[in-house]
This record gives C-alpha cells, sequence and structure tokens, in this order.
C-alpha cells in the first residue's frame, strides 16, 4: 500500500493554525480583522517573539527553562532602578541588565550541566530563587518614568517601523542563521536529538549546555527591556507568566519537547497563535479568564501532538 | 615496541563499583588484520573496546598507538589517534539526516573559526561515501529515523571512516540484522580490511569471526583467555575456550545451543 508522506506539511500545520484562527475570530468580532488591531497583535508581542527565540535555544539543545519569567522580574527591576533610584546613565543601566540575565542564564546553564538533576526542577528551583532577591531588591515597589532615551526602545521608529519590532526581527534572523548555517546550530540539533551519542562523538556537551542557557537569559534580559519600556513601569510582578507563553508558543511551534528539532519562523507563528487567540477572545468579550484555560488546553493539546509525532516515528523505524 | 602492532593494551583494569569488569588484560591488534573479540555476556568485551574508543577511562594500564605511548582522556582524543568506534546502539541521531549524522560534531566549515558550516562540501562527501561503500541508501538527505536496522549501520559505519580512520571498532553490528544484511555487513567488513583497515570485532556470533577474522581474542570474567589463529581453529575450540577459558575448569560447553547461532 503507498504510503502518503505528509511530513513535510507539518512545517505548516502553525500556519494553518494562525489562519484559521484568524478567519474564526474575524467572525466573532468586527473589529478584528482591521489594520489597528493586527499591528496591535503585532506590537504587543515584540518581547515574547525574543524570549521564545531565547528559549528554543535551550529547547533545541534538549533542556527546557521555566525561570525566564522570573529572570525578567529581577531583570527588570535591577535596570529600572538603576536608572529611576540611582539615575545612572541609559546605556549603563542598559548594559548592567543585559549583563545580569546573562549572568542569571549561565548559572542556569552550570547548574544544569555540572548537577545532573532534570532542568525542569533545576530552573524551577532557580525561579523562586529569582523571584525572592527580585522582591528583596525593589521591596515590592513600583518604578516608573523612565529617561526619555529608554523609551525611545520602543517609540522610536526607523523608516515607520517601530524600533523593537525591527529588535525582533533582527534577532529572529540572526537565530535562524546560527541553526541553519552555524556549527554551534548543527551541534545543538545533535545534542538535542542524542545526548550520549553527542558525547561519544565528542561535542563537547557540557560547555553546549551551558552555551545555551546564557544565551536564553541574555535574549531574556533584551526583551525584558522591551517590555519594561513599553509599559513605562516596573515592578517585581513583571515577568512571570512569560515563561508558560513562551513555553507554549514554542511547542505549538513545532520546537519539540524532547529536543533536537525545531525552526525559527514557525516559532514566531507559534507566538501570534496565542497572540491571536488571546486578542480575539478578549474582542469577543470572553474576558481574561477563559484565556488561561484555553492557553492551557492548548499547551497539553500541543504537547499530546508533538508525543504523537515521536510514536509515529519510532513505529515506523521498528516496523521496517 | 614492536611497531608491528597498530594498537598495544597492556594490563588494563577497570571496576564499576564493586564489579571489577577488567582485570589486566592486554591486547595486541596487528596492521590491517580482523581480529574478533569474543566472550560470554559480561565478559567485558564492550568495556575494553569502549577505554580505547575513549567513551570510558580505564583504571589503570597503557596504549599504545604505532608503538607510541598515548593518553586517551576522551572520544576525542581517540578520534584524533585514528580510532573510531560503531556502537552497538550505533549512537545515531534520529532527527538528522544522513549527512547531518556523518558530519555531526565535525562539521566542514566555509571560514577559518569553524563558525559556519559548507553543506554543499558535506553532502557531496557523504554521497561519495555512500557510493565508495556501495549501500543503497538514495540520498544523504534521508532521515537516518526511517532507515532498515542495515541502512542505519552503513550510516553509522559511514560516520566512522569519514575521516582518517586506521583503527575500526565494531560492538555487535550483525546482531540486529537479518541474514542477507548481515552477510552484505560481512562483505563489506572484508572491503574495509582491504582498504588498510585494522578491525575490532566485537561479535557473538562465533561463525562470523570464523569466515571474515584472522584472530580471535577470547575474554572470560574480565581476563584475556586465549588470542587464537582462525585458520588454526574450529567452532568448538573457540566456544570451548570462550565457556570454559584457559585452565579448561569451567562447565562443560553447551555445543548444540552455541552451534545454532550458525
Amino acid at each position: 500500500m503507498p504510503k502518503v508522506d505528509i511530513s513535510g506539511l507539518r512545517k505548516y500545520t502553525v500556519l494553518f493554525i494562525l489562519l484559521g484562527l484568524m478567519v474564526f475570530f474575524s467572525f466573532t468580532s468586527p473589529y478584528f480583522l482591521t489594520v489597528r488591531n493586527l499591528t496591535n497583535i503585532v506590537i504587543q508581542n515584540t518581547y515574547f517573539i525574543i524570549v521564545a527565540v531565547g528559549l528554543s535555544f535551550v529547547m533545541i539543545g534538549g533542556g527546557i527553562d521555566l525561570s525566564v519569567g522570573y529572570q525578567m522580574s529581577l531583570v527588570g527591576v535591577i535596570t529600572a532602578m538603576a536608572m529611576v533610584v540611582y539615575h545612572l546613565p541609559v546605556w549603563l543601566a542598559v548594559l548592567i541588565g543585559l549583563l545580569l540575565g546573562t549572568g542569571l542564564g549561565f548559572i542556569n546553564g552550570v547548574i544544569v550541566s555540572s548537577i545532573r538533576i532534570f532542568p525542569l526542577i533545576a530552573t524551577l528551583a532557580t525561579s523562586a530563587v529569582f523571584q525572592g532577591i527580585s522582591y528583596l531588591v525593589s521591596k515590592a515597589n513600583t518604578f516608573r518614568a523612565y529617561p526619555e532615551q529608554f523609551l525611545l526602545l520602543t517609540r522610536g521608529k526607523v523608516l515607520g517601523i517601530p524600533f523593537d519590532i525591527l529588535l525582533a526581527l533582527v534577532v529572529v534572523v540572526l537565530a535562524s542563521v546560527v541553526y541553519s548555517e552555524t556549527t554551534f546550530g548543527r551541534r545543538l540539533m545533535a545534542l538535542g536529538g542524542n545526548e550520549e551519542a553527542a558525547r561519544l562523538l565528542g561535542i563537547h556537551t557540557k560547555r553546549m549546555k551551558v552555551a545555551m542557557y546564557t544565551i536564553c537569559g541574555f535574549l531574556t534580559a533584551l526583551a525584558t527591556m522591551v517590555m519594561i519600556s513599553k509599559a513605562n513601569t516596573t515592578n517585581s510582578s513583571f515577568g512571570p507568566g512569560t515563561e508558560f507563553i513562551a513555553l507554549t508558543a514554542a511547542i505549538v511551534g513545532g520546537v519539540s519537547f524532547m529536543g533536537g528539532e525545531g525552526s525559527v519562523p514557525a516559532l514566531v507563528a507559534g507566538v501570534f497563535v496565542l497572540a491571536v487567540i488571546g486578542n480575539g477572545m478578549q474582542l469577543a468579550g470572553w474576558g481574561t479568564y477563559a484565556q488561561f484555560i484555553v492557553r492551557g488546553l492548548i499547551l497539553l493539546g500541543a504537547v499530546a501532538f508533538d508525543e504523537y509525532q515521536r510514536n509515529l516515528q519510532r513505529n515506523r523505524q521498528k516496523g521496517c | 615496541m614492536s611497531a608491528d602492532y597498530v594498537v598495544e593494551m597492556k594490563g588494563i583494569c577497570k571496576r564499576f563499583g564493586g564489579i571489577e569488569a577488567l582485570r589486566n588484560v592486554d591486547l595486541e591488534l596487528r596492521r590491517g588484520e580482523i581480529m574478533g573479540i569474543v566472550g560470554d555476556n559480561g565478559a567485558g568485551k564492550s568495556t575494553l573496546m569502549k577505554i580505547l574508543s575513549g567513551a570510558y577511562l580505564a583504571d589503570a594500564g597503557e596504549i599504545f598507538i604505532d608503538g607510541q605511548k598515548v593518553h586517551i582522556r576522551g572520544p576525542l582524543d581517540a578520534r584524533r589517534l585514528g580510532i573510531s568506534m560503531i556502537y552497538q546502539d550505533l549512537a545515531l541521531f534520529n532527527n538528522l539526516d544522513v549527512a547531518q549524522n556523518i558530519f555531526a560534531g565535525r562539521e566542514l566549515v566555509r571560514d577559518r573559526f569553524g563558525v559556519f558550516i559548507d553543506k554543499k562540501r558535506m553532502y557531496n562527501r557523504a554521497a561519495e561515501l555512500i557510493r565508495d561503500l556501495r549501500v543503497d541508501i538514495k540520498s544523504p538527505k534521508m532521515s537516518v529515523a526511517r532507515m532498515s536496522g542495515g541502512q542505519r549501520q552503513m550510516v553509522a559505519c559511514a560516520r566512522a571512516i569519514a575521516f582518517q580512520c586506521k583503527v575500526l571498532i565494531m560492538d555487535e553490528p550483525t546482531a540486529a540484522l537479518g541474514v542477507t544484511e548481515a552477510n552484505k555487513l560481512l562483505g563489506l567488513i572484508r572491503n574495509l580490511k582491504d582498504m588498510g583497515l585494522s578491525i575490532l570485532l566485537i561479535t557473538q556470533r562465533i561463525p562470523d569471526v570464523l569466515a571474515i577474522a584472522d584472530r580471535v581474542f577470547v575474554l572470560k570474567g574480565g581476563q584475556r583467555q586465549d588470542v587464537m589463529e582462525v585458520s588454526k581453529v574450529t567452532l568448538d575450540d573457540v566456544v570451548t575456550m570462550i565457556v570454559k577459558g584457559k585452565g579448561g575448569n569451567g562447565t562443560a560447553a553447551p555445543e548444540v545451543q552455541y552451534k545454532s547461532f550458525g
């Protein structure tokens, strides 16, 4: 019996879902399919895209980072305090924030690669630590009124395009190049696909793990800058929750929960699937709380689909 | 030190916790020969070979390559010395294609700093390797997840010999294959020998060893029993050595069962 190979179509699954959702929500609200609303969706999601790309490095390498939201909380208040409380120059405050985020990622990487525990548990633990430090440092204060220069990050435009959209675009393009054109990207796929085989081929698996968490930390910090600049305010509750959306978006976008697979364009589409659902439900008047339920169900569904795909592959192998 | 031997291992010891996996084992591999490594389950065959390939570190002992003393601290060291091992589970990446598997960890690059990969050269070279091995793999872009056991074995083999390899270790390569595929593989191993490789072949199938090996190395309980010239022994001799050992005081050989393997 001839078998139809539909695996090539899998790449586009998430795009079809996105289009289907857009058609659906265009019926539930007349405001959904307007240029203004669609532009808003893009603008509101630039930092989710940057975090999701960061998380993809960890996930493709076979790990997971649940602490990204709490890294954002800590990086956010430190950067804000540097500007608002200590009146440091904007460039220095941003530099401190980026270095801090990179450092937090590095710490995650060292913990995961040196103590052999599940990265799920390790980063759950560090997320609690990061959040505690964030509240200790901020004393639960809210910081606002950033310098004009810092607000330019999200209010400035180049050729009519908001600066943070360009930033997200640069991150997306760079990440795509890293995955498809560099030795690092190749080895990351190998590490995520079969860690023991990677080790036996002489790939420095520990160093790779530290690197992927560090990259994730840096990109998370970069996203934090966008997030707090856009809000023009910060407190320690800014950030947590992002990890759930980024993780779900990544899995919806075809980044395998088990590592070794993923593409950046599909990942971006995954972010927009969640964004469109949130926006569409809001416009249809279904409220915020129902969104939590839907997001949870989507995560479950996406993981189940991922597992189903893997089983298909495994069975095919056995069948031969 | 005689440089007739491409590999010499001396006094190799290895413990795993309370278990003494290898006790003072010596091994000499002649240049260009196929040596079968046989022994019962748990005799230490794979452990000994994994020490040579850098997957394990020996607790004691010395290794000489071409008469030079070497220190193998990891898979990279072994690879630099021209030693490749095809592991029993093949250590393939199911998420990658044939060429990506062959070049995993040592990608061909375009720039001096080794940052950017050269896909075109890798696919061309992979296609060449497949052709040289005369394997029925249609394209180096095929995903290994969908391949048969024999094809997967060939991909692992292509990867092992892709870079100046002089010593090839194979861990039970025919164990998971059907009769036709196994025979094909034995033919391939002979071809590899003709290409100048020295080969260490771990196997449970004694007839395979008798068919293609020059010598056979017998391990029992982590100790070397004997090295025999294949031309001078019979299946029974080998099986007796595996079961009874050098002293000949083990339990009687269950001959019939062993023969039925062939």
